[in-house]
């Protein structure tokens, strides 16, 4: 199983919205997002989504220009390398039905008898 | 008019503007009619309603000061009004600002020849968003027909990194008249990236003006029976001559160790004095170090919080007047050890850095109706104005018309031609060209037919400068929701790149009713960092009116809200309700006033909880003296601020302004040492959800579920150590996080919940349907129908108000 945490990071991983492998230079992922936002920014039908381990997701502008600014930073890069090299058999597992975890219930394990209902709400 | 795009940057300064052109090669510094760079941020309007700007309006700030205006950039966003006796007019700061955009518009058509209606104009990175939005109603009100606004550090640095072509990381220190900003960034491949910037708005060159002022003071003080204020309104005019003359005295301590301030006759109330006063460099040394020192602390906090050492730092481009003054140089030196960038204007850096930036946003200055259209098949591309790439990609696509377009298009450029890119079935092509370095490359667009004739396209050219990329600029301040709940939904996180947009749903916590102009859904825009929404700053907020509402709105249903942030940090922001309705005016987009008696208010209440908190740190001897430090450094910023609100109270609307903003500075550190003093408490809830999440996360956890929780437990351990609040608060959430995901799994989970809420129904909004609920979901408890009783409790949830006082502190929103 994975956590929504987990999955989204492999969902948003840089390399794959940017379609770089992970070893690629700085200026090589610099000039594809920079081409894929041109590309985004006239609609072409060819970038509008992109291949991940968890299937196929859409590609926006704000991601691509999100995934650039990871990929520049070295500390974040490692993060997204060490997660992008991932076996596929490791991702590629079913994810569970999840309850809904909204803010609403943040207290809901205390009204099973645990602790107190906090946000000055009793 | 040159063939060749030109760009304009503004730099719209709180003292002085400046603005240069950029040709592709070279910037250009606009001169005014007196053949200065520089233009004084200075408005007089006279009896007949004539208006002059610049140096000639500066002239007469003394002499005709009921009609002069200077110094608006730092009202710029708040509804201050400032009037002009003679004509009895009264304008907005943005007007103002629009008079100096007027002027420089003038200058540039009288040195290139055409009447610019694109620019590319100057804020500071901090500025609050209603100080940027009203920026760009200035460019409008000049005339303009499109701007962007660019951060100004980001300005100096694309300047100081066009000019100097070095690597590595550097900082831009900008001390302006009115505004501090200081930017950490580095260049790397032609690649200019800020890593991140900090600053303060209220931190300037006018504030050393005021340090002199009252050095002045009090030496005309001594021997006296009563002492000289500049908070006395009596003394307006005494004041405002003497700023002018220690002024020119700062100015003239750049070059000489020591100088007079002389002013005959001056007027404090019904006494005449003669000021005749020497000040030397050491003199003002000692009164503004605190003000450089207060700068340099910014510095220091950008620098740890990117994780950066200033021996790291390999230089620091100095901009903005005040930066010439010695003790700054000397304190910078003494504190950082920086070598500083020599051989740049630190005065028009910012407009060249505006121009450049122009470029690389493709932005012409030029009017679009003056750009002559070329004949052929429209064609829309995409492309870098300005890259360090050499080999960039133009992206394009032509138009939709019934003939045939063309098969293929090439690029040329002298000496060079790109291959024969094919056109697909769309009309869509991706090109790979080759610049040359460290130029402008102008490129002709050839397109081929089918039957391999030329097939003309407009436009026929483009242009790409070879040059630093500039990577996206990042958000200063995160921005957000304020929710019912006091607490802030982040839609946009501090850094990250622009522009930038989100969209989130959430709930009204109340029923708007159509037609009805009392009701209304109020939801609040705020910036900062806190996720308490009283701690942020409420930037403006967009209103559903139930008399704007051709459907109402019942308590519970979905609004989808998106903000979206654009490049120069303007703000828009669009709700979308269940009915499909939108709402996107942004309403309150202003600083907000603050009455005097407000001030005053929020002053006493600090200062109560200030010796509070005192008093802990003098009982506490393990943080005794480090929390002494820092609170004595709050207490010295609360006097500051006392001293602007009765500046304030005075006339001032700068000076309130500042302690406005001040006093909430105050407020989130002082409720960030509040915090650190509850780590006692926060430590025990930890404990409490550690222990909870154990018992549930034993029986209803996955196996990789008990792991992580292993590990949080193991984390918890470290942060208990090291006492950090906001860490010891991130591991309660994560294990609050695996608490909920287990608690879920009990199959008993909603029943509890739906006994918990049906408990609370006496206090619902609305009785009957609470009443309704509660009976439904007692049935499917009953017959064991999960699917309803979950329907039946989230319904009842929603229900349940928020308190009060909660929700005010929430900036009174409508969502939760």
């Amino acid at each position: 199983m994975i956590l929504p945490r987990i999955a989204r990071a492999i969902e948003e991983n840089p390399f794959y919205v940017l379609g770089v492998r992970p070893e690629c230079t700085r200026q090589e992922f610099e000039r594809e997002g920079q081409k894929l936002l041109s590309m985004l920014a006239l609609d072409l039908a060819e970038v509008r989504t992109y291949n991940t381990p968890l299937g196929e997701r859409t590609r926006t502008t704000e991601l691509v220009r999100r995934s650039m600014a990871e990929l520049r930073e070295p500390s974040r890069r490692l993060l997204h390398e060490i997660l992008a090299a991932l076996p596929q058999s490791e991702i590629h597992t079913s994810q569970p039905t999840r309850p809904e975890l909204d803010d609403r219930w943040v207290n809901a394990p205390a009204l099973f008898g645990y602790g107190r209902f906090r946000e000055g709400r009793q | 008019m040159n063939d060749r795009p030109l760009y304009l940057g503004i730099d719209l300064g709180t003292t002085n503007s400046a603005a240069s052109v950029f040709d592709g090669s070279l910037t250009h510094l606009v001169r005014t009619s007196q053949g200065t760079t520089l233009t004084p941020s200075v408005v007089r309007i006279d009896a007949r309603g004539v208006i002059t700007v610049g140096t000639k309006a500066r002239r007469l700030l003394e002499s005709d000061s009921d009609n002069v205006r200077c110094e608006f950039k730092r009202l710029m966003g708040t509804s201050q009004r400032l009037n002009f006796r003679a004509s009895g007019k009264s304008l907005k700061p943005e007007e103002l600002s629009a008079e100096i955009l007027k002027s420089l518009r003038a200058d540039v058509r009288e040195q290139f020849g055409f009447e610019p209606a694109h620019a590319v104009i100057s804020a500071p990175a901090l500025f609050e968003l209603p100080q940027s939005s009203a920026t760009s109603e200035a460019a409008r009100l000049a005339g303009f027909d499109r701007v962007e606004l660019i951060q100004e550090p980001i300005a100096s640095a694309l300047a100081a990194g066009w000019t100097e072509n070095a690597s590595g990381a550097w900082m831009v220190y900008d001390l302006g008249g009115g505004t501090f900003d200081v930017s950490l960034l580095e260049t790397r491949d032609g690649l200019l990236r800020v890593v991140g910037h900090d600053g303060d708005n209220f931190l300037g060159g006018r504030d050393f003006d005021w340090e002199l002022v009252d050095l002045v003071l009090e030496r005309l003080s001594s021997g006296r029976p009563r002492r000289l204020l500049r908070s006395d309104s009596q003394n307006a005019v005494a004041i405002r001559k003497l700023k002018l003359a220690v002024e020119e005295a700062k100015i003239e301590l750049t070059r000489m160790g020591c100088t007079s301030i002389l002013l005959p006759n001056l007027q404090f109330g019904d006494e005449s004095v003669d000021v005749d006063i020497e000040v030397s460099r050491e003199d003002v040394a000692s009164r503004c170090t605190a003000l450089v020192d207060r700068s340099v602390a910014v510095c220091l906090r950008l620098l740890k919080a990117q994780g950066q050492e200033p021996s790291k730092v390999t230089r620091i481009v100095l901009v903005g007047g005040p930066t010439a003054m010695p003790v700054v140089r000397q304190r910078l030196s003494e504190t950082l050890g920086v070598p500083f960038a020599e051989g740049l204007d630190s005065m028009t850096l910012v407009a060249q850095g505006a121009a450049l930036y122009a470029a690389s946003a493709n932005l012409d200055a030029r009017p679009s109706a003056r750009i002559n259209p070329d004949k052929g098949r429209r064609i829309w591309l995409q492309y870098p104005a300005m890259t360090s790439d050499l080999s960039p990609y133009v992206v394009g696509r032509v138009s939709e018309e019934s003939a045939p377009g063309p098969a293929s298009i090439r690029f040329e450029r002298e000496g060079w031609t790109s291959i024969e890119t094919p056109v697909t079935k769309e009309g869509t092509f991706v090109a790979s060209i080759n610049i040359l370095p460290h130029r402008a490359n102008e490129f002709r667009i050839l397109g081929t037919a089918k039957d391999g004739t030329d097939f003309p396209l407009w436009p026929s050219a483009i242009t790409i400068i070879h040059g630093l990329s500039l990577s996206d600029p990042p958000l200063s301040r995160a921005i957000g929701v304020a929710l019912a709940s006091d607490r802030t939904h982040i839609y946009l996180e501090r850094g990250s790149p622009l522009p930038a947009r989100r969209t989130f749903l959430h709930e009204a916590v109340q029923t708007i009713i159509q037609g009805n102009d009392a009701s209304v859904l109020r939801i609040p825009i705020v910036q900062g960092e806190f996720h308490k929404a009283h701690l942020c700053r409420l930037v403006g907020a967009l209103e559903i009116r139930g008399s704007q509402l051709t459907a109402s709105i019942p308590s519970g249903s979905s609004i989808e809200v998106t903000l979206a942030v654009d490049r120069g940090g303007r703000l828009s922001a669009q709700a979308l309700t269940v009915s499909g309705q939108v709402f996107e005016e942004i309403s309150h987009l202003l600083v907000p006033d603050v009455p005097a008696e407000v001030l005053d208010q929020a002053i006493r209440d600090l200062r109560k909880r200030l010796s509070l908190l005192f008093a802990s740190a003098f009982r506490n001897k393990n943080q005794g003296s480090e929390n002494t430090a820092r609170l004595g450094g709050l207490e010295l910023r609360l006097t500051e601020a006392e001293r602007d609100a009765a500046a304030g109270r005075a006339g001032d609307a700068d000076a309130a302004q500042k302690a406005r903003r001040s006093l909430i500075d105050i407020d989130a550190e002082l409720d960030g040492l509040e915090q650190e003093a509850q780590f006692p408490k926060l430590e025990s809830q930890a404990v409490m959800e550690l222990s909870m999440a154990m018992a549930l996360v034993s029986i209803h956890g996955t196996p990789q579920e008990r792991r992580l929780l292993e590990e949080a437990a193991a984390s918890l351990e470290q942060v208990r150590k090291s006492r950090d609040v906001i860490e010891i608060q991130a591991r309660i959430e994560q294990i609050q996080a695996l608490c909920r995901a287990a608690f879920f799994r009990d199959p008993h989970a909603w029943e509890q919940i739906f006994k918990f809420a049906a408990s609370r129904i006496n206090s619902a909004r609305d009785l009957p349907l609470a009443r309704k609920l509660v009976d439904e979901g007692r049935g499917a408890m009953h017959r064991g129908d999960r699917e309803t009783l979950i329907k039946c409790t989230k319904q009842l949830v929603t229900l349940i108000p928020f308190d009060t006082e909660t929700r005010h502190l929430g900036h009174d929103s409508g969502l939760r």
